[in-house]
């Protein structure tokens, strides 16, 4: 056993607040780093004590793996949290927590590393009889890969083995077009990235992302506690999660958390990972990567399942087992995440930035808002765009949508462009209120998602009002402890 | 009087010192201010509530779910400058980094022409020439960062030039 007394937040913005919370409710002290261009994080007010980071661009003191070990060493702290994204799922940062004597709240280097390489984690998954998308890559036998290519089955999608980002991209529906496409993604795959080398999969229509939380112990026991469907996504990134998945169905349910549970435990897994999977319209799930580490949408399944994942991260790297079996693992209602992003949605989701005027957020039952951003905050381009979660929480899928849709609708942030409007669109479309959830929801209905066009009287109110419009006194001075800091002031 | 770009077309509203009227282009609207820092109206016999915040030259109102952005204009300033010259200045739709040049000065190019990439909130944008000349400007170099707004490029039109 390995008490955790004080622990290093190696994040920011909301997840650190989130973090600090727990801990803080464990009766363990916290220490939450800053950068410069960044002082108005919400966890700084809320830990025990607070490290100064430095680096340029600010996002690379996050990124610092000598600076943070070094820092969580001398602020005495035993633990170090990484949160999600910087070095979440870094096996070298992992590692260098534990040589430096500290507890790593995740899973060991070696885990991560096995893990969290899809080419790696794909192998296992395979041994482990797992399904991944049938697949052919061209390395593997250069001649024979037509033919290879020919029996993954149609459609197939073959791409650049050195691409991303759809380029070099061929979808295959007819076996007798597969030559062709094959000569056209080696072109387009040599002029992007330099590389013709090709690789080819099933392609799934209309995949829906459902993922599978786990969590494993030091002492061997690997449960699950349920998935989420995170279908919703703008360019590859989730705007809207939820759990259960809607529609899925029981038995399939099932099969996907079983599989999630044989791999983490084939993995050697400790601590809270993610099984993420496709699945066709047909019930068909493939295997697609494990994320080492707790992901941004984990507060919808700890509305359903009334749990704290964190502090179970916590005590499992403190060495205690997994407080519950999965027997002992209930499910209530049903829970809806929205990530409030600071860009335009109805501008192709260009990123906006600014600082936070005006900040209110609706209050209500069966809400749960983590926030990054206060009344003053800045909002700048050198960290991430989201700026907050929203969760509806409630018995049933209908009442979780209407109680979302209500908070995007009635919280106000003002000073920089949000996404809010856009999210409560989504949510009240008629085909997601029916669960009709896939990848390509939000370029399919593109249409019918855009906002309605203001009336003449409309747009005079908005103006009037504009006309009567103060600067707003609340958000423009620094909260007093960071104004007293006058060289530091923007 | 308070000139005011919105949805692409500009427009006055004046508000009338004591009384809860505001003449907006050439109509009447009425509203009060309420307990919360924010404004009632009546539009259609609905209540409508508003919240609303000044920011510099920009007006951020809040209305049913729905954030707009109004620009204050001034009038004196707008009337001198434009013309092909403006037109031809590639400005920054967001703050960010310059992340590569695409062109020299004194380059010649077309309209569509890509100029210059930047980078903001992880993503990267290609700003084009609006139209055809010489790239006259270029007053960042890499790895600065800017505002947005900023004229990361200008370019003289074809005719001026020649």
């Amino acid at each position: 056993m390995n008490p955790i007394r004080k622990l290093f937040i190696a994040n920011r913005a909301e997840i650190a607040l989130r973090i600090v919370r727990t801990a803080r409710r464990m009766g363990i002290a916290t220490v939450v780093p800053w950068h410069a261009t960044d002082r108005h994080g919400p966890a700084r007010r809320e830990a025990d004590e607070t490290v100064q980071l430095f680096g340029e661009p600010p996002v690379s003191a996050f990124l610092d793996i000598d600076g943070i070990v070094r820092a969580a060493r001398d602020s005495g702290c035993d633990a170090i949290h990484p949160g999600y994204g910087f070095l979440s799922e870094n096996a070298a940062f992992a590692r260098a927590v534990a040589d430096a004597g500290l507890v790593f709240v995740g899973p060991g280097a070696d885990v991560i590393e096995r893990m969290g390489d899809k080419i790696r984690a794909r192998r296992v998954a395979v041994q482990h009889g797992i399904p991944v998308t049938p697949a052919a890559d061209e390395a593997d036998d250069p001649a024979g890969f037509a033919e290879r290519a020919h029996a993954v089955g149609f459609p197939l999608l073959v791409k650049g083995a050195a691409g991303g980002g759809g380029k070099g991209m061929q979808i295959v529906r007819e076996p007798s077009r597969l030559a062709e496409a094959i000569e056209v993604a080696r072109r387009e795959s040599e002029r992007y990235f330099g590389d013709g080398r090709l690789f080819a999969e099933r392609y799934v229509e209309r995949p829906r992302h459902i993922e599978v939380q786990v969590f494993g112990d030091v002492h061997g026991q690997v449960i699950h506690l349920g998935e989420r469907e995170c279908s919703i996504q703008r360019r590859f990134q989730k705007l809207i999660e939820e759990t259960p998945a809607p529609g899925l169905d029981p038995g399939l349910r099932e099969r996907l958390c079983e599989a999630a549970v044989r791999l983490a435990q084939a993995a050697g897994y400790v601590n809270a990972g993610t099984v993420e999977c496709i699945v066709s319209p047909a019930g068909e799930f493939f295997f697609l990567e494990m994320n080492t580490r707790l992901q941004v949408e984990h507060p919808v399944t700890e509305c359903v399942t009334g749990l704290d994942l964190v502090e179970w991260q916590l005590r499992v790297a403190a060495g205690e087992p997994l407080p519950l079996t999965q027997a002992q693992v209930r499910w209530h209602g049903h829970a809806i995440e929205a990530r409030l992003l600071a860009e335009d949605a109805d501008a192709g989701f260009v990123p906006d930035t600014g600082r936070v005027r005006r900040l209110r957020w609706a209050p209500g039952p069966g809400l749960r808002i983590d926030a990054g951003v206060t009344p003053g905050s800045p909002v700048t381009a050198d960290f991430d765009s989201m700026l907050a979660k929203l969760v509806g929480h409630g018995a049933t899928r209908e009442l979780a949508i209407s109680r979302l849709a209500l908070a995007l609708q009635d919280s106000v942030l003002l000073g920089v462009t949000v996404n809010a409007n856009y999210l409560a669109r989504v949510l009240r479309h008629p085909a997601f209120v029916r669960g009709e959830t896939d990848t390509g929801f939000l370029e399919r209905h593109g249409d019918s998602l855009q906002p309605e066009p203001l009336s003449d009287d409309q747009r005079r109110l908005l103006l009037a009002v504009a006309a009567r419009a103060l600067p707003d006194p609340t958000a423009l001075p620094l909260p007093e402890p960071y104004a007293a800091m006058g060289a530091w002031r923007n | 009087m308070n000139s005011f770009r919105f949805e692409g077309a500009g427009h006055r509203a004046q508000h009338e010192p004591g009384s809860d009227r505001v003449r907006v282009d050439d109509c009447i609207v009425t509203l009060r201010p309420d307990e919360e820092g924010g404004f009632v109206a009546m539009l259609d016999g609905r209540t409508e509530r508003l919240q609303a915040v000044a920011d510099g030259d920009r007006v951020w109102v809040h209305w049913r779910g729905r954030a707009f952005v109004l620009e204050r204009i001034d009038p004196t300033r707008s009337a001198g400058a434009g013309g092909a010259e403006a037109a031809g200045s590639a400005h920054a739709p967001m703050p960010g980094v310059l992340v590569s040049l695409l062109v020299e000065r004194g380059q010649a190019v077309r309209e569509g022409d890509a100029l210059l990439v930047i980078e903001s909130m992880k993503l990267q944008t290609t700003l084009c020439a609006a139209l055809a000349g010489t790239v006259a400007e270029l007053p960042f170099a890499v790895g600065q960062n800017f505002q947005r707004g900023a004229v990361l490029a200008r370019v003289h039109p074809a005719q001026a030039a020649t």
